[in-house]
């Protein structure tokens, strides 16, 4: 069999111009790569074609990412020779006439709508994962799973839309002053409620963003406590334990690293949700205190401003911004996906 | 016993707060949607597809310009993203299964189906608006062909993974080359699994707005040129919405209605097809 493999591997040789001599004397590794690409599925000029062009195209995805990296560096290389890294980071002015950039007050507008809503958003996704596995009647499950995903399925115009035209004249009306005719009033949490509530401001986004990123944490987090062994869960439940002893014992601390990717993926999608707070947030460049001012989130400042844009500064500062936020959302994705592969490994072991 | 009544009464109230946090997820649901159905069945008026958008601040008119350009974009879109995407994700499951080089890509496609799309939209007009110096309704196709994409690539690699890998050893041996075999036997396996893809991403872009703000841009007049700025249905929203007009906002609402029932009508379309076909057994 061998000889017969080594004596064809030595014809094609030939085609190529070697002389057997220089081939037979080839073996072990050499003879097994042979093997495997000469035995098997028969090859052809077609197969070669099918397969150059399915290579290219799962390359494209790899040539996009950079892609998008070195574009958006190079295009906004004078913004970053002008203003530097740090200093772009830090500096709070935005202005457009003096052409003076910063990217603080977006980077501000970010992080503070993307924290709230993560913090309204995952005690209630985490509340419908529960749900969803271990309380609901199986008749149940499945309708809930469906509209919580149709929830995601909603794309984020009409959450913007949905924000400007019926939350906001809400929050203005009757939330805003509720809060701070209670919250308001206590000492030190009250600097956070001043100003007078218009319901175009950071609280409104965030409750919008906080919508919008419940189904992902929800549907994440309930597939995690999906892969808790029943077995876990019944020795659990022989012991006496109480159905939510069960899940805050047993299934919560089993699926904590997917909870945990699932939250970051959330984070993730809250850094660069545009539409959504594109309406509700205002596109104020400032730093506030306050939850009732309008602020502007990096995303917002692109939807915004890059069609305006009137210098070669200006716009290359606004790449800058784009740049920033990929990087950002880029490094958390990973990391949310880091997490999520650990638990599948882990489960398929 | 008061110990263990305790412990009953601490796991229902628990409990009970579970089911009101997916009570709660169930309100905005039907908040949200009954919101724009009730305002978007208001506004619905044969004009909104038939005529094409009069002067600002004036009555009537309607979104012909929009509807067709929406079309035309996400159409171009999926004739560019979704054969991409299906070819890429052949690579990945069939001749680079199991390859370091697979794996890494597969992550790559899980991450960019989460990049902000705004971010692509800046990309696109660094590479296909600057240089031609106008905004333009391929720009908006391809934009949206690149969030199409990985979604495909993801979902064809794991639907065709999903085939038993004796079914193609059966076609080897019958003497087909391996393309054959994925084209003819590979892919038939799959096909509903690709198709609920191919419908997701359809999904996903239909709504998108960001990547489309600054690549085909807006356009007033009816305007099927690719090569100039474009309406679609999403931008004008944006545009409506934010603007002073009564008569505006009431067709943005018309215009949200029908992109959430187009998007949520494929979005069940897709999950009914992957129910019949994956939860038979």
């Amino acid at each position: 069999m061998i000889e017969q493999l080594r004596v064809k591997f030595a014809r094609r040789g030939q085609a190529f111009g070697l002389a057997p001599s220089f081939i037979l004397p080839l073996k072990g590794k050499i003879l097994k790569r042979a093997l495997q690409m000469g035995i098997g599925p028969k090859k052809n000029t077609a197969d070669i074609l099918f397969y150059g062009l399915t290579a290219l195209a799962s390359f494209t995805v790899l040539m996009i990412i950079l892609g998008v990296f070195f574009v958006l560096l190079k295009e906004s290389a004078l913004s970053i020779r002008e203003f530097g890294v740090i200093r772009f980071i830090s500096s709070t002015d935005w202005n457009p006439v003096t052409e003076s950039f910063g990217a603080a007050t977006n980077l501000f507008g970010t992080a503070v709508t993307t924290l709230l809503a993560m913090v309204m958003a995952i005690p209630v996704a985490l509340g419908i994962a529960i749900f969803i596995t271990e309380v609901a009647p199986s008749s149940l499950k499945g309708p809930v799973g469906a509209a919580i995903e149709l929830l995601a399925a909603i794309p984020s115009i009409i959450y913007g839309m949905w924000g400007l035209f019926t939350l906001a004249p809400i929050m203005a009306e009757y939330i805003e002053p509720a809060l701070q005719s209670t919250l308001g009033r206590v000492p030190l949490l009250g600097i956070l409620f001043h100003g007078t509530p218009m319901g175009i401001d950071i609280l409104t986004a965030s409750v919008v963003l906080s919508i919008m990123i419940i189904p992902f944490t929800a549907s994440i987090s309930r597939d995690a406590f999906n892969l808790t062994p029943s077995v876990v869960k019944e020795s659990a439940y022989a012991l006496g334990a109480t159905r939510w002893e069960v899940v805050k014992n047993v299934v919560v601390p089993y699926s904590k690293i997917g909870i945990f990717g699932g939250a970051v993926l959330s984070l993730g999608r809250a850094l660069g949700e545009t539409m959504a707070v594109a309406f509700v947030l205002g596109n104020n460049h400032q730093i506030t205190s306050s939850l009732f001012d309008a602020a502007a989130t990096i995303t917002v400042t692109l939807a915004n401003e890059f069609t305006e844009a009137d210098t070669n500064l200006y716009l290359s500062s606004l790449f800058y911004l784009a740049l920033l936020l990929f990087v950002l959302s880029f490094l958390t994705l990973a990391v949310a996906k880091f997490f999520m592969l650990r638990t599948e490994r882990r489960h398929s072991r | 016993m008061t110990r263990a009544r305790m412990r009953k009464l601490e796991s229902v109230g628990a409990l009970a707060l579970c089911s009101l946090a997916a009570f709660a997820g169930l309100f905005w649901l039907v908040f949200i949607l009954g919101d724009v159905l009730v305002h978007g069945i208001k506004a619905l008026h044969l004009h909104l597809f038939f005529k094409d958008p009069v002067p600002p601040g004036m009555q009537g008119g309607g979104l012909r310009n929009a509807f067709v350009g929406q079309l035309l974009i996400t159409f171009a879109a999926t004739i560019i993203g979704v054969p991409m995407g299906i070819l890429g994700g052949t690579f990945l499951a069939e001749y680079a299964r199991g390859k370091w080089m697979a794996r890494i890509i597969s992550v790559l496609s899980d991450i960019m189906v989460s990049v902000p799309s705004i971010v692509i939209g800046t990309f696109i007009y660094a590479l296909m608006v600057r240089p031609f110096g106008h905004f333009n309704g391929w720009a908006g196709a391809v934009a949206l062909a690149i969030i199409m994409v990985p979604v495909v690539v993801r979902t064809t690699e794991s639907m065709l993974t999903l085939v038993p890998w004796t079914l193609r050893e059966a076609a080897f041996a019958l003497g087909a080359p391996y393309y054959k075999v994925i084209t003819q036997v590979v892919y038939r396996g799959a096909a509903a699994g690709i198709l609920t893809g191919v419908l997701l991403s359809i999904a996903r872009v239909a709504g998108e707005t960001a990547p489309l703000l600054f690549t085909s841009f807006n356009n007033n007049f009816f305007s099927t040129d690719m090569n100039g700025p474009i309406a679609s249905l999403t931008v004008t929203i944006f545009q409506y919405a934010m603007g002073p007009y009564e008569d505006w906002h009431r067709q943005a609402w018309a215009a949200s209605f029908i992109i959430a029932l187009f998007i949520l009508v494929i979005t069940i379309i897709g999950r009914t097809i992957v129910k019949m076909r994956y939860d038979k057994g």
